[in-house]
């Protein structure tokens, strides 16, 4: 009897997660046949593999401070890749190769840590402002208009020049500057949402309000957020990045890559016999970014071909 | 039309009324002290940094500190900048006139470049145009602006011995601009250098430009394009495309005529997101190229912390975005009958 | 009676990721001159894809497999629309045959006035006409206007228009057109034009064509919106209208005028239809011919009177039962679903709903056999007895 039971809830189960199961394989499917997507995973798995292995790839002097960049001698000159230094040294001496991998581990702590954050804020205002309506969704989306009018950079430039210099507060700038975006976006998906006679129906059987969020609103929105957050971690690594080469991020001698690039700026041109002389000191570094940025890109792209109903026609 | 205008001056409100509070919320991240650092004009303040700040009540309750801030900043003083040794207003008008110039000239490739490429690559689905069009407007999203600058600098400035140099304008030609013979007009250069018809000027001005401008125009292109394609994509499956067709329109005149210009509706909705995306990439680039304009100024402003032109930058940026936003919402109703006559 | 269209074996695939769609699965139709075809059947059977596969505008992924659409051009020769080339289907597009859409709304373009829309007709196909009227017309103002400024002016422009007339894409006038003032020539193409546009529009019925061709889409109610959609196709006088559910979403009454509409023109210009819908009530109004498709297949083909009167086929009797009547009887529905045509049902597409059904229904798709005069059914239980 007992048995009975369980199979045909297994069946019941199996029929109702079908068309998931189905949804997922063709995303997969998709997926797997978009080469530019591969090859986005490949560039993250890579730097994944790069920022698991510092340790091991480019063993800390200091072991007690890791991201410090060790440094061989105090000339300013850099000097061309070797076999103590991989990648050459840059200016102030400062090991390339070190610092690019170590580097690795700042973007990932950088463009997780504000994209997650983000999220978390995004979701719960856009929800809230959603949700309820009225003034407190007026309040919130006034303030979500505001910040997106400033342009991303100028406002984290202000925000950290006054928060004081450092990466935390580069992290900090960024998150601020960033959620409007998320807010908005869950907050429309709230608002169509919201009328539908399923979350009615949710609604007059009394399930919570939390509960209606959780379990009716936001799966729908969970697509577009992803591409969101796929995208951002790029584009939030990158402005981190400007804002260090600006001067503004991490202290001097940090291993991030921006900072790195701020080195190479008064190298881009060597002396007039061998003008490219320098190239290392400004090319590694910049392709570590761009590599990166592009893994992102890449992954949020394909996922926004797979999954967006309006592009997918076939 | 006309309520419609009037609606979209008045939404302009409550954003500037936002960007003011946001300013002061930066304002106030500062300490006094810091902030008084501003009102110092002469080393003997020093020993008496209290009285400064009770002078300029600086310790008083934060909404007071706002009205008379806003008080002064209505009146037009936004405070003195010590990065450009004058007061922040004059200064914005000394620096504007490079980053115009800037933007004059990359916009229309940036506008013209991703209209074209991303309409391409909506016709061509799936095909290789489609593919190499995505892959460079990916390529050119994720790359640094401030790296991409540098190399360029790097290989056409030292590589090509001086071919594109960064700066503004070379030695010679500044000294000759800056003399009594040359009259300022706009202050924007290549410009001053046509009305005064001093060629060499004017191509100097130009070479120039170009590594400036092919930085912006190749960073924020990709924006315009990814938008475009997928606005495209969605006009191209319209019943008035098919209408057209079995009208008997030649494809091109299909897409040049009914596709484009309905997809052009959203580019321009959010053209004014794409201003201030601009507004990034001139920071970038005039700090890499050492052009004297807005974003130049900015960088230094917030390297030395020179609070009111910080806060300035803030401002400008507000404001901009809602004088863009105006103009768009105008262009709008030009290409939109249906906002034009409703 | 001269035939006009005659569509054979036609079939359509749609390569979908999830499968081949076989949406047409080998359609004979043909239509005569003068006369309307309609073409009845449920959403999905189809029809709208013969509509749009006649003219070859299915678009990928989409794709006409094989089989012929022969069309009688100009009256006289039968050329296949699927094997010629884009130049010469341009030409036929909307000048020989033209298509009307389900949404009046949705087929047009919101971003350009009415009266520019209909006059891209024209002026996709009726240019030359055009710039003869133009040369009459200038030579009846010279004569009148005797000035001499005004009459070089006039010379000036008919020139043009000659020279237009041999070559409209010669690189001199296309550099012309850019001149200001000069390029005022443009203002006679523009009137020749808008008095067609307002005479196509009278024609049709329109209140007020002059002010109505000013107006932009969507501020026209959904029935006017119908009648500039019949303008747009009717423009360049085309001899078949290929009409897709015009009347669906528009209310009854509007309903009733426009089909009061396409009857008129129907009788006054002597067009051939083809008309599609799923309203057997409008079929039965309208059409002198009829088809009815289930599944991408042709399963009766009959005068009007005879399929009403006698249908034969288990779908068409079964259709025919699912309509209401103001007699007192019990409506019947349709067992089981619309096939899903990625895998359409072995040999007849109906078997699996059919009350008739045997065993080689399962197996064998039955040929069009005539059960009497111009009645065709495509079903086992004619061909076996």
């Amino acid at each position: 009897m007992k048995v009975s039971i369980t199979n045909r809830k297994r069946s019941e189960f199996k029929e109702e997660l079908l068309p998931r199961i189905k949804e997922i394989k063709f995303s997969f499917n998709r997926f797997k046949k978009s080469p530019l997507s591969l090859m986005g995973l490949t560039l993250i798995i890579f730097f994944l593999g790069i920022a698991i292995f510092a340790p091991q790839l480019a063993p800390p002097k200091y072991p007690h401070n890791p991201y410090r960049i060790p440094r061989d001698g105090y000339s300013a000159i850099p000097r061309p890749p070797s076999p103590e230094h991989p990648f050459g040294t840059t200016e102030g001496q400062y090991d390339i190769y070190y610092g690019v991998i170590w580097g690795t581990r700042t973007a990932f702590r950088v463009g997780l840590t504000v994209v997650g954050s983000i999220l978390v804020i995004g979701i719960i205002l856009g929800s809230i402002s959603g949700y309820y309506g009225g003034v407190v969704d007026e309040v919130i989306m006034r303030i979500v208009d505001t910040f997106m009018s400033l342009p991303t950079l100028v406002l984290a430039m202000a925000l950290v020049s006054a928060l004081g210099r450092s990466l935390d507060n580069v992290m900090k700038a960024l998150i601020i500057v960033g959620w409007p975006s998320y807010a908005r976006l869950v907050r429309g998906d709230i608002l169509s949402v919201r009328e539908e006679d399923y979350v009615e129906a949710a609604r007059a059987v009394g399930c919570s309000n939390l509960r209606i969020i959780f379990r009716h609103v936001l799966p729908n929105a969970i697509y577009p957020l992803l591409i969101m957050a796929s995208l951002d971690i790029g584009a939030m690594v990158l402005t981190a990045a400007a804002l260090s080469f600006l001067g503004l991020g991490a202290p001097v001698g940090y291993a991030d890559w921006g900072q790195m690039t701020s080195f190479a700026r008064n190298w881009i041109v060597g002396p007039p016999d061998n003008p490219l002389a320098y190239w290392y000191t400004i090319t590694i570094p910049g392709l570590f970014i761009l590599f990166f940025v592009l893994g992102w890109n890449l992954l949020g792209d394909a996922f926004r071909d797979i999954l967006d109903p309006r592009l997918r026609r076939r | 039309m006309k309520s419609y205008i009037i609606r979209r001056v008045l939404l302009v409100i409550p954003v500037l009324f936002g960007v003011s509070i946001i300013i002061f919320a930066i304002l106030s991240l500062f300490s006094p002290e810091q902030r008084a650092a501003t009102f110092i004009t002469d080393v003997r303040q020093l020993r008496d940094i209290q009285g400064v700040i009770r002078k300029h009540h600086l310790d008083a309750p934060i909404y007071m500190q706002y009205f008379s801030w806003i008080k002064e900043v209505l009146k037009g003083n936004l405070g003195w900048s010590k990065t450009a040794s004058r007061p922040v207003l004059e200064a914005f008008f000394y620096f504007l006139p490079n980053t115009v110039e800037l933007s004059l000239f990359s916009a229309p490739f940036i506008i013209l470049i991703g209209i074209y490429l991303g309409s391409t690559a909506a016709v061509h689905q799936d095909k290789s145009v489609d593919h190499i069009t995505r892959a460079i407007a990916i390529i050119g999203w994720s790359l640094p602006t401030f790296w991409f600058g540098l190399l360029l600098l790097m290989i056409f400035y030292g590589y090509f011995k001086g071919l594109f140099p960064p700066e503004s304008l070379g030695l010679n030609s500044s000294l000759y601009v800056n003399s009594k013979d040359f009259m300022r007009f706009t202050r924007i250069n290549t410009i001053d250098a046509l009305l005064n018809r001093e060629w060499w000027i004017f191509v100097d001005a130009l070479r120039h430009l170009v590594l400036p401008v092919i930085t912006l125009t190749v960073v924020q292109c990709a924006l315009v394009m990814r938008i475009m394609r997928s606005s495209m994509l969605e006009v191209l499956g319209r019943g008035y495309v098919i209408t057209a067709r079995a009208k008997g329109a030649d494809e091109k005149t299909v897409i040049k005529k009914h596709v484009r210009r309905n997809a052009m509706i959203p580019v321009i909705t959010v053209s004014g997101y794409l201003f201030a995306g601009l507004m990034n990439g001139v920071v970038i680039t005039e700090t890499i190229f050492n052009r004297k304009g807005l974003g130049w100024w900015w960088w230094r402003a917030a390297v030395q912390l020179d609070i009111p032109a910080i806060l300035g930058a803030v401002l400008f940026n507000g404001v901009l975005f809602v004088l863009t936003n105006l103009v768009i919402d105008l262009l709008y109703a030009y290409i939109d009958p249906r906002i034009r006559l409703g | 009676m001269r035939e006009l269209l005659k569509v054979q074996n036609l079939k359509t695939n749609f390569y979908t990721y999830e499968g081949i769609v076989r949406a047409l699965d080998g359609i004979d139709l043909d239509v005569k001159e003068g006369k309307t075809l309609g073409i009845v059947g449920e959403t999905g059977c189809g029809k709208s894809v013969t509509a749009l596969s006649i003219l070859r505008l299915i678009l990928p992924p989409g794709k006409i497999e094989s089989g012929k659409v022969l069309f009688w051009y100009k009256g006289e020769l039968s050329v296949d629309l699927l094997s010629k080339d884009e130049v010469f289907l341009r030409r036929v597009r909307g000048n020989e045959i033209s298509m009307i859409f389900q949404e009046a709304s949705s087929a047009l373009n919101p971003v350009y006035s009415v009266g520019e829309q209909i006059s891209e007709s024209f002026l996709l196909h009726q240019k030359r006409e055009l710039y003869k009227a133009i040369i009459e017309e200038i030579e009846k103002n010279m004569r009148e206007d005797n000035f001499f400024l005004k009459n070089f002016v006039y010379r000036f422009h008919k020139r043009i228009y000659k020279k237009m007339l041999e070559n409209s894409k010669s690189l001199r006038i296309r550099f012309i057109s850019l001149l200001p003032l000069i390029n005022r020539y443009k203002v006679w193409l523009k009137k020749e034009v808008s008095r067609r546009v307002v005479d196509i529009l009278t024609k049709l019925g329109v209140p007020d064509p002059q002010r109505i061709m000013e107006r932009y889409p969507h501020e026209l109610s959904g029935g006017m919106q119908q009648r500039i959609v019949i303008a747009i196709a009717l423009a360049c006088n085309p001899r078949l209208l290929i009409a897709d559910e015009p009347t669906s979403n528009l209310d009854v009454t509007i309903q009733a005028q426009i089909l009061d509409l396409i009857r008129r023109l129907k009788e006054n210009l002597g067009l051939s239809i083809l008309f599609i819908t799923h309203d057997l009530g409008v079929v039965a109004e309208l059409c002198d011919y009829v088809a009815v498709m289930y599944a991408g297949n042709i399963c009766e083909l009959a005068e009007v009177r005879k399929i009403f009167k006698n249908p034969s086929h288990p779908y068409t009797k079964a259709l025919m039962n699912s309509v209401p009547t103001l007699e007192e009887k019990k409506l019947e529905s349709i067992r089981g679903n619309v096939p899903n045509l990625i895998s359409p049902p072995e040999g007849c597409r109906f078997h699996p709903r059919c009350d008739y059904a045997t065993e080689i229904c399962a197996r064998v798709k039955p040929d069009m056999v005539e059960v009497e005069d111009n009645h065709w059914v495509s079903c086992h239980n004619f061909l076996r007895g």
